[in-house]
């Protein structure tokens, strides 16, 4: 029975085996980036709190470094599969590849629950898989990031353990650590305003004046505060927002139609997003059911929280004045949608192109360490926007030229990259 | 005019009784510095007497004692005098005396108010104590001294000097302590095998001899001289049989036995009066001060004589206390007690459980040095009876009834009573002690509590039934009385309040009189900005009944804790959350994640606003914009939530106005002892009373106080269920044995059971997303509480969701429980989420958690069952039909012959078990229960309307009206009823036309009565309170929309058992 169960590795190389044939790629290529180059499985005992000792699992999967060093987050996960680390770290591989980073992709992953752990015991474990795979990570080979249920806690501690065991600095080493332990400036705004840059792009081809434009998001978290902020300072105008209300535990869309002012905007909003409905009202927002961030009559829409929210279903409300939909969440838009989408005419620019920012950001950073002079925050946003802009006239160009979606261009450039990459290293 | 005379007159009264006060404590002040010299009292004494007497600037003092005469300077003669005699142990020694130099006019009194003939009496025997406590202490100490000189001289004369000073002391007056100190003496000689003693005992005792007994005629009285001579003798032999060390340790010892006689009388009275006992408590320690006891029975006796008055004459009660209790503890709340003439009330139940709580803790500082630290707020205690007297004084008796009326009779009269009492003064000699009490506070705000007599009964929690109120008690002196008064009342009228009275009824509680304590206690906390409050609150319990992990046990205790003052931890809350930690595993967070860790921390807290005067509830956030910097040790309970992850901040780390501050007590735990002790407090008082404990506390950054102590309540939702044994195997639908918490769940109609198969099948991302879609779609129309779900791994699983089905709160909020099943795979069990994705918000909601092991050995899991029953899925979602192999809603009626599903939670078995049971719809049990709830007015509603539909059903004869069926549907059905709604009642007729007639004659009856009993339990009116739909077995077919009820199972009917007529003739 688990046979046919949902996998996400197979997904991930069905998917690469479509491209690969639109590229025609020869057969060990396709063997060959197919599949991860390198897997390091570790048990890992840690001392509990309570003096007794627990082994963990732990993984890491080095998907491929032809480009550059591996570059990928380390998860902590009760149910934790290797199939799905592997699927993630290929993932990581063509996201770097797409926006032309010299990084490739891995993933990790320990199998816990952080719930069931002191921090002490969390740090353990992390010191613990650090001890494992000194030798096999680092900065010029392959370079964790914080994920699911990790942060800049768990990425200083493994730091600190690297560091112990070579007897030195290598800030590089890791990244996502706190701003002053080797972070990078400008982290929180690079995912947001990655989304701009390439809207931007997008609205100059299309010949669209951003300061004529109006736009809706979905979500209202990090990402999108930063991407409405970007826009608007562009000239365009958000007239909806919709965000989830952790009191009556359902999402409201927020509308006002002259434009929002994000400064009072963030002003009543919490640490995670949501915006304070009682104020809202007071200040003149209008509010609406949460799914009507969607059926606004706007130039764009951005859904920027959560996966599958434009299905088959959805599609269909979307206004006919609406030109661009920027995805700036992980996989908003369904298949079926998709197709929809491009039968309309709507230009898409695609979620691994769109909120590549952040991990763009991730690269500046282990730049900044490795060097270790570390830019001011403007510098950093000069540079996220020359390479976000770089990486979508190169997708745009692609498109265009080869007649297909934006999507399949994003794909095919990124494998792309990596067969080149792989070929002049003579591996194949 | 007139009552404003009133209230100058009264105001008048206070300010002079306050004087006399204040001179009472100052002259004790006086008399307690032990440095002194008596001259040195004595003439401090009168220098702060004058001020005490209405005209002070022409009173004068003056004290002749023990040789010594000191006045106050311009003291003349005066026919204006006052005077008392200064006695030590009832012999006069001299004299005190208050005089006015000028012609003062005269009250009712004379020229002195009694008040101030009491207070120059009370200064007298103050002082004639003091006398003898000095004279004793110095013979004493001569008589040590004096037994010493022997050893170190060498010579035989000292231990002569030694007893010739204690008899030389005796000798001067008190002869009856002399006599008594002599019999004793020789008795023990006597009992020590000393013959010669016995010669004595003869001159102690009487002429007449043993046959003494059987004359009847009074024996002759002893002269005074005989005495010295006899108690010459005994010291005499005392001296070469006993050595001096026993013998000083041996008087020392019957003095003060001789000086707790009037304690004893005062406690061996038939009815003993609270100010007796306190005002000999008083005396006594005065005697005492400084010592240590030497005597034991009489201790005893003493120590148990004291709990049984003052604090519960409950067995279990005074078993414990007495181990901890010792009378001298009395010492310390006998100046803090507020009570009635002739009172003989005692604490009531939270002054008890906090006094034996503190005295445990402090018998055992030595071993663990935190108890030393702790602390208590002040508190003044105003007894039980103060009640019944503040009753009596206004006439209000009747009141005392008011508890056997029907329910809705109280709830109609309610507001009257309060408006009554409120208006009610209290007796004078109250309020003039509630004066000092104010005047002991200063202006630090108030708590006042009640402190039932009920409360301390095991079982019976009454947590929340009466009120507790805080006063900011600011400003003038009389606003702040007033104040205190104004809350004390309103204390007193809810215990005339419907809800303590329901909850008495359903423990059958009514009969014991109850008498409502009151504690007066200070706030604990700080000011800043205008706001003052402790910087955190919480309650603590020994057993945790909520383990978001299975590291988490039972024993390790649950603290919920809110910043600010507590009223918020008390309480579930529906729109905020406390900060939970296990003292036994404080880094067994129920959150571990950023953006969790936030989600679920308290955002308001309750504080009082000092200008305004009043208690609110405002936002963490604008509070420590407003005055974070005052807040002493803010950081130590908040954590900085930056670039997703927390920082746990040193002072000068916070920047209030633009961090995002995040209540954690992270830093308390990591770098305060906090989490320890209060572990330690619990498993000693755990250990001491036998009992679980339910704790409150405070911290105001510095220290922390225990508030409150009473052990764990065994309330309906945390009780034990009993495990049915001898069920058939095929009604067990599951049992689990790891991590059970207490509790029943019962009349589980409908079950959504997520095959564990089914979900790992599904090929699709989509349709598992789909599959938390149909749950939260069931979530909204199944009865809410009434159905369970059964599930697969982690339920609210976000990143993966092959773990388990991606739900959110939203949409499961209706359950009544949530229960994962850990499928074994290959060869290991995978962890369980324990609900952590939304723990929190299933404690606030009572949502229980239960985990299933079904590969267990002796677990059982019934596939039958499930794959068995029928799903009803596509009958409701169509559209979900596909997913009907993963998702099945199972009606347990419809599966079982109509039954239902219960679950009985016992975590002291370690067991669960849910099982099929015959309906016990029947809400009320063991005939407690009335069909009220009073927990809220929602579900009160409806329990009432189904426990009168049962009724009515019982009632009616289905024979004589020819009805086959009767049902109930609609609110009062799927429990959604309120004080509006009407019952729903579907009968399945099959009589004749009369019948029907009649039939509708008698439900018009039963509704028109029903419609007025609502009106007075909710003040809502109608007509009628039935609806009634009449269905025959042509509209079943014909699918009429009521008949379609039912077997419908959106709209489940439920059907009522109606009178069996055979029964009701047999």
């Amino acid at each position: 029975m688990s046979n046919s169960a949902y996998n996400p590795y197979e997904t991930a190389q069905a998917q690469f085996d479509g491209v690969a044939a639109m590229l025609d790629l020869d057969e060990a290529t396709c063997e060959f980036l197919r599949q991860p180059m390198r897997e390091y499985h570790l048990t890992l005992p840690v001392r509990m709190d309570d003096g007794s000792v627990k082994v963990f699992k732990g993984y890491r999967i080095q998907h491929n470094d032809a480009r550059g060093p591996a570059k990928g987050g380390i998860r902590f996960h009760p149910m934790e599969t290797v199939d799905t680390v592997r699927a993630l770290s290929m993932w990581m591989t063509w996201k770097c590849s797409v926006v032309d980073i010299p990084l490739g992709g891995a993933k990790g992953g320990i199998i816990c629950d952080p719930h069931n752990l002191s921090e002490r015991e969390q740090e353990r474990l992390c010191r613990a898989w650090v001890r494992q795979l000194a030798r096999n990570v680092g900065p010029v080979s392959d370079v964790p990031a914080p994920d699911v249920m990790t942060n800049a806690k768990h990425m200083q501690w493994m730091l600190d353990e690297y560091e112990t065991i070579h007897g030195g600095r290598y800030p590089g080493f890791i990244t996502g650590k706190a701003v002053g332990m080797g972070g990078s400036l400008g982290r929180t705004e690079a995912t947001g305003f990655g989304v701009i840059f390439v809207l931007r792009e997008a609205l100059n081809k299309l010949g669209i004046a951003i300061d004529k434009t109006t736009a809706s998001f979905q979500g209202f978290g990090n990402v999108a505060q930063y991407a409405v902020r970007k826009y608007s300072e562009l000239g365009g105008k958000v007239v909806a927002i919709s965000c989830w209300d952790n009191g009556d535990k359902k999402a409201y869309t927020f509308r006002k139609a002259s434009g929002m002012d994000i400064d009072a905007l963030t002003g009543i909003t919490d640490a995670y997003g949501s915006i304070d409905k009682a104020k809202a009202q007071a200040m003149g927002y209008e509010i609406l059911p949460g799914d009507a961030w969607i059926s606004q009559d706007v130039d764009i829409l951005i859904p920027a929280a959560l996966e599958n929210q434009i299905t088959a279903e959805t599609v269909n409300s979307i206004s006919k004045q609406v030109k661009v939909i920027a995805e700036a969440a992980n996989g908003p838009t369904t298949q079926d949608a998709d197709k929809v989408i491009n039968e309309r005419g709507i230009f898409l620019l695609p979620d691994f192109l769109s909120n590549a920012g952040g991990v763009t950001c991730s690269y500046f950073e282990q730049v900044q360490c490795n060097m270790n002079y570390y830019w001011e925050k403007a510098e950093v946003l000069d540079r996220l926007n020359s390479k976000m802009t770089c990486a979508f006239l190169a997708v745009y160009d692609m498109a265009k030229s080869k007649n297909i979606t934006m999507r399949d261009a994003a794909y095919v450039i990124a494998i792309s990259r990596v067969a080149q990459a792989v070929k002049a290293r003579g591996w194949v | 005019m007139d009552s404003k005379t009133t209230v100058n007159d009264f105001l008048g009264v206070l300010k002079e009784r306050e004087k006399e006060l204040n001179c009472l404590y100052m002259v004790d002040e006086i008399l307690a510095q032990q440095q002194l010299t008596l001259p040195e009292l004595f003439r401090k004494v009168i220098e702060v007497m004058p001020p005490a007497w209405r005209f002070p600037e022409y009173c004068h003092a003056r004290i002749v004692c023990n040789g010594y005469s000191f006045h106050t300077p311009g003291f003349l003669t005066s026919s204006i005098s006052v005077k008392s005699d200064i006695k030590a142990d009832g012999r006069p020694i001299g004299l005190l005396e208050v005089v006015y130099s000028e012609d003062v006019p005269k009250t009712d009194d004379g020229h002195f108010l009694d008040n101030e003939r009491t207070l120059i009496n009370t200064i007298a025997d103050r002082i004639g104590q003091r006398v003898l406590y000095r004279q004793m202490k110095s013979v004493l100490s001569d008589w040590s001294q004096a037994n010493k000189q022997p050893k170190e001289g060498g010579g035989g004369g000292g231990s002569n000097d030694a007893w010739k000073i204690m008899l030389d002391f005796f000798r001067q007056g008190d002869h009856e302590l002399l006599a008594t100190i002599c019999r004793k003496l020789t008795n023990y000689l006597l009992i020590k095998g000393v013959e010669e003693a016995s010669e004595i005992l003869s001159m102690t005792t009487t002429r007449g001899q043993d046959d003494e007994f059987y004359t009847n005629t009074p024996a002759l009285k002893e002269p005074i001289a005989d005495i010295i001579n006899v108690s010459e003798r005994a010291f005499k032999l005392a001296e070469r049989h006993l050595g001096s060390d026993e013998i000083l340790v041996l008087v020392k010892k019957w003095i003060q036995e001789a000086n707790s006689f009037a304690l004893v009388k005062a406690i061996g009275n038939i009815s003993p009066s609270l100010h007796d006992i306190i005002e000999q408590i008083r005396k006594f320690q005065n005697v005492l001060r400084g010592d240590e006891l030497q005597f034991s029975p009489k201790e005893r006796w003493l120590n148990v004589g004291l709990i049984s008055h003052l604090l519960s004459d409950r067995h279990d009660y005074i078993d414990v206390a007495k181990q901890h209790i010792s009378f001298k503890d009395f010492f310390d709340i006998i100046n803090r007690i507020i009570c009635p003439a002739r009172s003989q009330g005692k604490l009531g139940g939270k002054g008890v459980g906090l006094f034996l709580a503190q005295r445990i803790l402090a018998n055992d500082s030595d071993n663990t040095p935190a108890f030393r630290d702790l602390k208590y707020p002040k508190t003044w205690y105003v007894t039980t009876d103060t009640i019944t007297e503040f009753l009596h004084y206004n006439n209000l008796e009747e009141l005392n009834e008011q508890k056997y009326k029907d329910i809705q009779e109280v709830r109609i009269e309610y507001p009257q009573v309060v408006r009554l009492i409120k208006n009610a003064p209290l007796p004078p000699e109250i309020v003039r002690s509630l004066s000092v009490a104010l005047d002991d506070f200063g202006d630090s705000p108030l708590i006042v509590r009640s402190s039932s007599s009920l409360e301390d009964q095991a079982g019976a929690a009454f947590s929340g039934k009466y009120k507790s109120l805080f006063l900011a008690n600011q400003g003038g002196k009389k606003a702040r009385l007033d104040a205190l008064m104004n809350a004390i009342l309103e204390v007193y009228a809810s215990v005339f309040s419907p809800d303590p009275i329901q909850y008495r009824a359903e423990r059958n509680l009514l009969d014991y009189h109850e008498e409502m304590g009151i504690l007066i206690q200070e706030v604990v906390g700080k000011r800043a900005g205008k706001y003052y409050f402790p910087l955190f609150s919480g309650v603590a319990f020994s057993n945790n009944q909520y383990r978001w992990s299975p590291r988490v046990n039972r024993e390790d205790g649950l603290l919920r804790i809110v910043p600010g003052l507590g009223t918020r931890a008390v309480d579930r809350l529906s729109d905020d959350f406390p900060v939970l930690i296990s003292p036994g595993q404080p880094n067994i967070r129920v959150n571990s994640v950023p953006e969790e860790i936030w989600k679920y921390s308290p955002r308001k807290m309750d504080v009082i606003n000092l200008e305004e005067g009043t208690f609110e509830t405002v936002e963490v956030t604008d509070i420590l914009r407003e005055c974070g910097p005052q807040i002493d040790q803010v950081h130590k309970i908040l954590s900085i939530l930056r670039d997703n992850h927390m920082l746990t901040p040193n002072r000068f780390d916070i920047d209030f106005q633009s961090d995002t501050l995040v209540v954690t007590m992270d830093g308390m735990i990591a770098s305060t002892p906090f989490v320890k002790t209060i572990k330690a407090i619990m498993d000693k008082l755990k250990e001491k009373t036998g009992m679980p404990v339910d704790l409150e506390f405070a911290h105001d950054g510095e220290s922390l106080y225990l508030l409150q102590c009473r052990p764990q309540s065994s309330n309906d939702e945390s009780k034990p269920a009993p495990i049915p044994k001898d069920l058939y195997e095929n009604d067990i639908i599951f049992s689990a044995k790891r991590f059970i918490a207490n509790g029943l769940l019962q009349n589980i109609s409908h079950i959504v059971y997520v095959s564990a198969e089914g979900y790992s099948s599904l090929t699709q991302l989509d349709d598992m997303r789909m599959v938390g879609k149909v749950v939260g779609r069931l979530n909204a129309i199944l009865p809410k509480r009434q159905f369970i779900l059964i599930g697969p791994g982690r339920w609210g699983s976000r990143g993966d969701i092959k773990l388990g089905v991606p739900v959110t709160y939203s949409d499961i909020n209706n359950s009544a429980a949530l229960l994962e099943v850990a499928v074994k795979k290959a060869n290991y069990v995978p962890e369980l989420s324990f609900g952590t994705h939304f723990f929190q918000d299933l404690v606030e909601a009572d949502i229980r958690f239960i985990p299933l092991y079904p590969d267990d050995d002796d677990a059982v899991f019934n596939r039958h069952f499930f794959r068995r029953a029928r799903n009803f899925l596509e009958e409701i979602f169509p559209e979900f039909g596909y997913l009907q192999d993963v998702v099945k809603v199972i009606s347990v009626p419809d599966s079982s012959g109509g039954m239902t599903m219960s679950i009985a939670m016992n975590a002291d078995l370690g067991e669960a078990m849910g099982y099929l049971t015959a309906n016990v719809v029947q809400i009320p049990q063991d005939g407690k229960n009335t069909g009220f709830d009073n927990k809220n007015s929602d579900s009160s509603a409806w329990r009432w309307r189904f426990f009168m539909a049962e009724q009515l059903a019982a009632r009616l004869d289905p024979q004589k009206y020819g009805i086959k069926k009767l049902y109930l549907i609609g609110s009062t059905s799927n429990g959604s009823a309120g004080p509006g709604s009407d019952v729903d009642l579907l009968v399945h007729f099959q009589g004749s036309a009369q019948q029907m007639d009649d039939l509708r004659k008698w439900f018009q009856g039963w509704s028109e009565c029903l419609a007025e009993l609502n009106f007075l339990k909710t003040g809502y009116t109608c007509d009628g309170l039935l609806d009634v739909h009449i269905i025959t077995d042509e509209d079943i077919a014909n699918k009429n929309p009521f008949a379609v009820h039912v077997d419908n199972i959106h709209e489940p009917a439920h059907e009522l058992a109606m009178m069996n007529p055979d029964k009701a003739k047999g």
